[in-house]
Formats: structure tokens, C-alpha cells, sequence
């Protein structure tokens, strides 16, 4: 009953008037800052993160946690909008949410991931209350040889984000490990890749990738058509969810919101793979997998209750450790210690407050969240009506100034339109990018940890098997493969089946 | 004709108005300091921090921009190839701003960046868990002699403070340890706590700051204690020759006029000592130690030089 009591405490402190205030002016900025591409929550916080000097604590760190999550919320609509992932964790929604849009659902697309958020915010939210602690534990128990395991786990199951072949899934992977490597290396301070240009010294921008592939791939695709019809390939449909809708997204939100708490809180990339693997998950236990990729329900709401279940849930390495598991939460570590507060089991005893503050204030939020965006979805679906000649200059606006934003230089932005033609030829060629994201993004976190491991173990590979962990993983990884070819291989017969009478 | 006349005198004056403020710098327009790494950073919120409290002596205004990248040479280059008027500056970091000119050939012209006052200089350090059996670098030596390359140490990669600080420990107590390289010093802290490491190197600065039940420090590599540190001992104090810190500080362009660097530092020096920044200072673990433009141009050689002999154990280990 103690948690009962600090859970009270914290309802207590979070909705004070001022709280409150603050954790609704962080929502809607980060649901502002999320609708917008490129301009990422990480910017937005380093900005207003001197301005948290002259708040009460709780109601800086609370105001910067809104921006935090209400840009997950803002992400995914211009995911499923106008196919522009701007972070890795909407990239997912984007393969079925826009398809979703084309065929007229868009407002449906938008509730059944507006409501699967909320419902996995406040799982996870608790989950950060009641079992924060316990589980900070087992994710220190991630050693380099788990990650390794882990990514590869992950990689495996990026071949399902792609409709076509399995082949050229494969071979997207292999091209974004390769944009990954772009670079100075840490480990011999070499340069890879990066042809004597100073830009590329630190790598490519995921943003910079994500723009080019999906947004402006998508601009020049559309504009290709004579009519320049845009995104609405059908006439709009109910705004809302149909009752088949609820059924089919129900489960796959509860899977979600079991793989994206978990995953959240392994630091350095767990967050990221959770929509990656909520996706493959889906479209493993689904009936119908061939609806994949042409724009299945669950193909949104298991993701979309991912990543806000990660979102969350990478609060409690920070909580209880003071150690953060990305830049976001590197920037909250600021935020705290500008007030002086050193997050960490210490602060947990002494200003229990704060933590539970907190806690109670990400449910608040996640619950204006939902009252915000709700009613805004019928907005969001008249803009699909807007004429496309009006709707693209404003999109690759938008597109230019997140992507210039990123390190104030233009050298990005080129990039990125070079990107977007590249992108072009892949849609030409039948390849799609959601695999070469997941593989520049987890690309580095694999070959960082595996460089780590091998240093560790004095080079001897026996360690991935000896560590319980990594081996489970591992076991995983092989009945996914086994898995994977025994049906697909059926599959690939019928379809090579079918084109042939074609 | 009328109107000729009224717009002529117009642009006269306006031309006569822009001359008279380019007179009285900097007044004229906004500063801008460009910071040579992304925004949240140690560096970043430094100066932002900072950057108000010259405002204030200067009566100007201060814009921050940030421009990530290489290490800060993406900053160094914008700010020499900005026009040398005083109203670009750079933050500018030790040793890397050192270290960059020792590989390669850099892309600013190193001869044309002025130091114009160091805020702050933190000195490397390395940790341990807080239940680890090493108290000081003498036990972590001593342990490092009985099992060679068995003391696996974290840092941010090859030629990093961190790193230049555990080749010279190598050296002078003549033990083997095993770098691990980490993306940032959190990744590496999280592999430390979860005993995947045994010890990592960290500014006194950011350990000062973070979780105290879990970490304990051995000893910190600077000539003398830092001011937020005044328990641990240094590494000279306990025998090994090892001195690695990090200074943050601001640079212009050497063809800024010199009477304009040396009002910009004194308004540093001015805002350094205001008692309202030094709480914030405090606040956020900085360990403050100014030098004006003229003793920091006087004291950079020696550093650079000592710099250059340990490049030579990268090179070495090459």
C-alpha cells in the first residue's frame, strides 16, 4: 500500500495549477514540434532548457517530459498523413498508416493510434511506478555480447517490414549498415566513407535519411502523376475507427505495449527497436499477413503503443540509475541537474516527489494528449483535401527547415535531396526503405558492441553463448529464421505462381 | 524632384547612422557565439548559462548558434571565414582543438584563432563502482601489475581525453589496460554500473555532478586539485605523471582589432565573477577557472606541447 500513498503523493504535486499548466504547454508543444518534420524533440528541449532555470524543478522537468512524449503523438500524424516519418520510431507507421490514409482512413489511422498510445502510455506509466526499480536492474545486465545478440535479433526482424522479396530486404540492410558506417571511427580515429568531406566527419543524420526516402521520395512520386493527385488515392471514408477496426487493433496494442515497456528500458537503442519489433510481431501472429503493408489496423497500433511504451518506460533507467538511455534523456539528465538534482536511488529516498511528480504528470499528459488530439483529427484530415500544388511547397518547406535545422548547414539539406532520389530509384526498383533505416540505425549500436565484446572476451566468440541472455536471444533469432524461411519459401512459390499466369 | 531629395537625404543619414554603429561595438547588431557542439551539451549549456551575464556588461546582445560536428572544427572553420568585426565568436575546447592539428591538416587556419578567455578547466579523472576494491589509481595499479590487461578502462575513443590520460598512466606506472571504447561518457557509465567494465575515464565536472552511492573517483589528472574536487587527490600526488583536463573557453578571429578581444574578455571576466552566475556554476558542477585572453595565449604552448608527447603513444599504438 506504500505505492498507493507515493502514487497519491504525486498525483498531489502534478496537479497543482501550475504543474498542470506546464505539463499542458509541453504537450501541445511537442504535439506542434512532432507535426512539424525534422524539428525533433531533442532540438526543442536543448532550446528551452535555459528557460527551465527560472521554473520551480518539477515543473521544468515536467514541461520538457510533455515535449518528450506529446512529439510521439505529433510524429506519427505526419507519418500517416503525408508519409514523413521524423523520428525512427514513426518510420513503422508510416509503411501501413499512410497506405491506410491513401484508401480514405486516415482518420481512423489516426484515432486507432491516437487511443493505442494512450492506452500503452498508461500501462507503461505504471509500469515505471511499480516495477521502475526492480527492472532498472535487469537492464544493467545488458552487456555488451546481449546488445549484440539483441541487434541481430533486431535486424533479422527488419526483413519483415518489407512487402517484396526477402532478398532485396536483405540488401536494403546491407545498405543502411553501410550509410551507418559513414564516419570517423571511435575505436581507430580513421575516417570511413566520408570523401575528405568535414560534414560527414560525425556520420549522416537520421533525419537527413528519413526526409530524403520518405518525404521527398513521396513529393516527387506524387508530383509524377499528370493530376498530381497527392495522397488521397479513394475518397475519405468515416472518420472514425469501424468496431472491425477496434477488433483487429485491440490485441495488437497489448502486444505492443508489453514489447515497447520492455525493450524502453534497455539503454542505447531499445526504445528504437520497439516499433521495429512490434511490427514484425504483428505481422507474424496475423491471419492475414499479406494486408501488411497495405494498410493493415494492427499494422499501426501495435507500433504506435510501442514506441509510446518505450517512450516511457526509458524513463526508468534515468529514474532510478541517473543514467540516460538516449540524447532525449541525456538532455533531461541537464534538466535535472541545473536544479541540482541528481536523479538516482538517492532522490527516490529524499525528494520522492519529484519522481513520483513525474510519474503521475506523464499519465496527465498522456491523457490531454488524447483530449487534444482527438478532436484535431478531423483538422488533420481535412488537410489531405487541401490541393496537392498547394499542399507539397508547404511539405517541402517544412521538410528544409527541420533538415537545416538539424546543424544549421545547407550541406544537410542537399543531402537530403539527393537522398530523395535516391529513394526515388529504390520505388522504382521495387525496394523499400523502412529495412535500410533499421539498418543505418542499428548498424553502429551492432558494430560498436560487438567491437566491445570482442575486446572484453580477449577476441573469443565463445561469449555471445556462455551469457544466458545472449544466448536466449540468440536461440530467438534462429527460430525466426527457421520461421521465416519455411512459410516464405511457400510463398514466394505462389506468388512466382501467380505471376506467371499474370 | 522633391522626393529625390528627401529619399538622397534619407540614405544619407542611414549611411551616416550605420557608420556612426559600426563605430561603437558591438552594439551594432547581435553577437553571434557559435557553439562547436549540439544543444544540452556540457559546452552548450555552459555558455547559455553564461552567455546573459555578458549581455549584461557588454549591453549587447548574444545570439547562440550551434554548429556541431568534427570536433568543433566545423566551428572553428565558420568562425575565421566570418568577417573579422567582433560580432562572431566560437567556444573553443583543449585538447581537441589541440589534438586536430596533430593528425591532419585542418580546414580553419589555426595561426588565425585568438583565445579570448577560458571559463572553465576540468580535469580528467578516473571512476570505479562504488563497491569496486580500487580506492585510489595505486590499488587499480597495483591490481593492473598482478593481471596485465585485465583492467578494462571506458572512453570516448582513440585520442580522447580520456584516453590520452590512460596512455600516460600506462607509461609512467608501466601497466597494461585495456580501453574499451564507448559512444559518450552515459553509455559508458551504464556498462561501468553494470560491472561490463572496470573502471572509466570522466571529467571531474560530469562526476561531480551525477549519482554519488554508485561511483567513487581514484584521482584526478591536473596539476592541482579542481575547486569542486578539493578531496581527491591528483595523480601526481600519488606518484604517476598523468595531467589531461579539459578547457571551455571563447576564441575570435585574430584579425578582430585587439582592443575589441580584450573588452569581450574583461566582460567575461566581469560575468564570470557575478555572484548569481557563480551559483548557477555551482549548480551545474563547473569548475570555473578564468584566464584572460593574454594568460591563456601565454600558457597554450606548453600545453600543446605536452599534448604533442603523448600524441606520440597514440601513434604508437597505431
Amino acid at each position: 500500500m506504500e505505492f498507493l500513498d507515493l502514487l497519491m503523493l504525486g498525483f498531489g504535486e502534478a496537479l497543482t495549477p501550475t504543474n498542470l499548466g506546464f505539463c499542458l504547454l509541453g504537450a501541445l508543444l511537442g504535439t506542434l514540434i512532432g507535426v512539424l518534420p525534422g524539428i525533433g524533440p531533442t532540438a526543442t528541449i536543448a532550446v528551452l532548457l535555459p528557460i527551465t532555470f527560472y521554473l520551480p524543478p518539477l515543473a521544468g522537468i515536467i514541461m520538457l517530459a510533455g515535449i518528450y512524449y506529446g512529439a510521439q503523438y505529433g510524429g506519427s500524424t505526419t507519418a500517416i498523413l503525408v508519409n514523413l516519418p521524423g523520428e525512427a520510431s514513426s518510420v513503422v507507421t508510416a509503411i501501413d498508416g499512410y497506405r491506410m490514409a491513401q484508401k480514405g482512413k486516415a482518420g481512423s489511422a489516426l484515432a486507432v493510434a491516437a487511443l493505442g498510445s494512450f492506452f500503452a502510455g498508461t500501462v507503461a506509466t505504471f509500469g515505471v511506478a511499480i516495477a521502475g526499480p526492480m527492472l532498472s536492474s535487469f537492464a544493467l545486465s545488458f552487456g555488451p555480447a546481449e546488445y549484440v545478440s539483441l541487434m541481430i535479433f533486431g535486424l533479422l526482424a527488419a526483413t519483415v517490414l518489407a512487402r517484396g522479396p526477402v532478398l532485396k530486404a536483405i540488401g536494403m540492410i546491407l545498405f543502411g549498415l553501410l550509410l551507418g558506417m559513414v564516419g570517423i571511427d571511435a575505436s581507430s580515429g580513421e575516417e570511413r566513407l566520408t570523401f575528405n568531406a568535414i560534414e560527414l566527419f560525425d556520420g549522416i543524420d537520421f533525419v537527413v535519411i528519413a526526409i530524403g526516402v520518405f518525404g521527398f521520395t513521396e513529393i516527387i512520386e506524387n508530383l509524377e502523376n499528370v493530376e498530381g493527385r497527392g495522397v488521397l488515392v479513394s475518397k475519405l471514408s468515416r472518420l472514425w475507427p469501424t468496431r472491425e477496426d477496434f477488433r483487429q487493433a485491440w490485441p495488437a496494442v497489448l502486444r505492443g505495449t508489453g514489447v515497447g515497456t520492455f525493450l524502453g528500458i534497455l539503454p542505447g537503442g531499445g526504445a528504437t527497436l520497439s516499433s521495429f519489433c512490434a511490427y514484425s510481431l504483428e505481422k507474424k501472429v496475423s491471419r492475414t499477413p499479406e494486408e501488411f503493408g497495405q494498410g493493415a489496423v494492427a499494422g499501426v497500433a501495435g507500433p504506435e503503443a510501442a514506441n509510446n511504451a518505450g517512450a516511457q518506460s526509458s524513463f526508468i533507467p534515468l529514474l532510478t540509475l541517473g543514467i540516460p538511455s538516449n540524447n532525449m534523456m541525456a538532455m533531461m539528465l541537464s534538466a535535472f541537474i541545473i536544479h541540482g538534482i541528481t536523479p538516482g536511488p538517492t532522490v527516490l529516498q529524499t525528494q520522492p516527489q519529484i519522481f513520483w511528480g513525474l510519474v503521475a504528470s506523464m499519465w496527465i499528459g498522456n491523457l490531454m494528449l488524447v483530449v487534444i488530439n482527438l478532436p484535431m483529427i478531423g483538422i488533420w484530415v481535412k488537410l489531405l483535401t487541401v490541393p496537392y500544388r498547394l499542399l507539397y511547397p508547404a511539405i517541402l518547406l517544412f521538410c528544409c527547415v527541420g533538415v537545416y535545422s538539424i546543424n544549421n548547414r545547407i550541406f544537410d539539406v542537399v543531402l537530403a535531396a539527393g537522398f530523395g532520389f535516391l529513394g526515388y530509384l529504390f520505388r522504382k526498383a521495387k525496394c523499400e526503405p523502412g529495412p535500410l533505416l533499421l539498418g543505418f540505425v542499428l548498424g553502429p549500436l551492432l558494430e560498436t558492441n560487438l567491437r566491445r565484446a570482442m575486446v572484453l572476451s580477449d577476441g573469443s566468440p565463445s561469449v555471445f553463448f556462455e551469457r544466458p541472455i545472449s544466448l536466449v536471444l540468440l536461440v530467438a533469432t534462429a527460430a525466426m529464421f527457421i520461421l521465416m524461411v519455411l512459410p516464405s519459401f511457400r510463398k514466394t512459390r505462389e506468388v512466382a505462381f501467380r505471376e506467371e499466369e499474370a | 524632384m522633391k522626393h529625390l531629395i528627401r529619399n538622397t537625404a534619407l540614405a544619407t543619414s542611414m549611411l551616416v547612422s550605420i557608420g556612426a554603429a559600426h563605430a561603437e561595438w558591438p552594439t551594432d547588431r547581435p553577437i553571434e557565439m557559435i557553439v562547436a557542439f549540439a544543444p544540452g551539451g556540457g559546452t552548450d549549456v555552459m555558455h547559455r548559462t553564461l552567455a546573459p551575464y555578458i549581455e549584461k556588461e557588454l549591453g549587447a546582445k548574444i545570439t547562440i548558434l550551434n554548429r556541431p560536428g568534427a570536433s568543433g572544427e566545423i566551428a572553428y572553420t565558420a568562425m575565421t571565414q566570418a568577417k573579422p568585426d567582433g560580432y562572431t565568436l566560437s567556444s573553443l575546447n583543449t585538447p581537441g582543438f589541440l589534438t586536430m592539428q596533430m593528425d591532419r591538416k585542418v580546414r580553419f587556419d589555426p595561426k588565425k584563432v585568438c583565445l579570448v578567455a577560458r571559463i572553465v578547466e576540468d580535469p580528467g579523472s578516473f571512476i570505479v563502482q562504488a563497491k569496486s576494491q580500487f580506492n585510489s589509481l595505486k590499488d587499480l595499479v597495483a591490481y593492473a601489475k598482478a593481471n596485465p590487461g585485465k583492467v578494462s578502462v571506458g572512453t570516448t575513443g582513440l585520442g580522447t581525453d580520456e584516453h590520452l590520460a590512460l596512455l600516460q598512466l600506462e607509461k609512467s606506472a608501466g601497466i597494461d589496460l585495456t580501453p574499451v571504447t564507448f559512444n559518450g561518457a552515459n553509455e559508458a557509465r551504464t556498462a561501468l554500473l553494470g560491472g561490463h567494465i572496470m573502471a572509466m575515464g570522466i571529467n571531474v565536472g560530469e562526476f561531480v555532478g551525477s549519482e554519488k552511492s554508485a561511483f567513487k573517483a581514484l584521482g584526478q589528472f591536473a596539476d592541482q586539485r579542481a575547486v569542486i574536487a578539493p578531496d581527491l587527490p591528483t595523480a601526481k600526488e600519488q606518484g604517476f605523471d598523468v595531467i589531461m583536463s579539459s578547457e571551455r573557453g571563447i576564441a575570435m578571429n585574430c584579425d578582430v582589432p585587439e582592443a575589441i578581444r580584450t573588452k569581450y574578455s574583461d566582460a567575461v571576466k566581469k560575468a564570470v565573477d557575478n555572484p548569481e552566475f557563480q551559483e548557477k556554476a555551482k549548480q551545474q558542477s563547473l569548475p570555473l577557472s578564468y584566464r584572460s585572453s593574454e594568460e591563456w595565449n601565454k600558457e597554450l604552448p606548453a600545453r600543446a606541447e605536452r599534448l604533442g608527447e603523448v600524441w606520440k603513444l597514440v601513434k604508437e599504438q597505431k
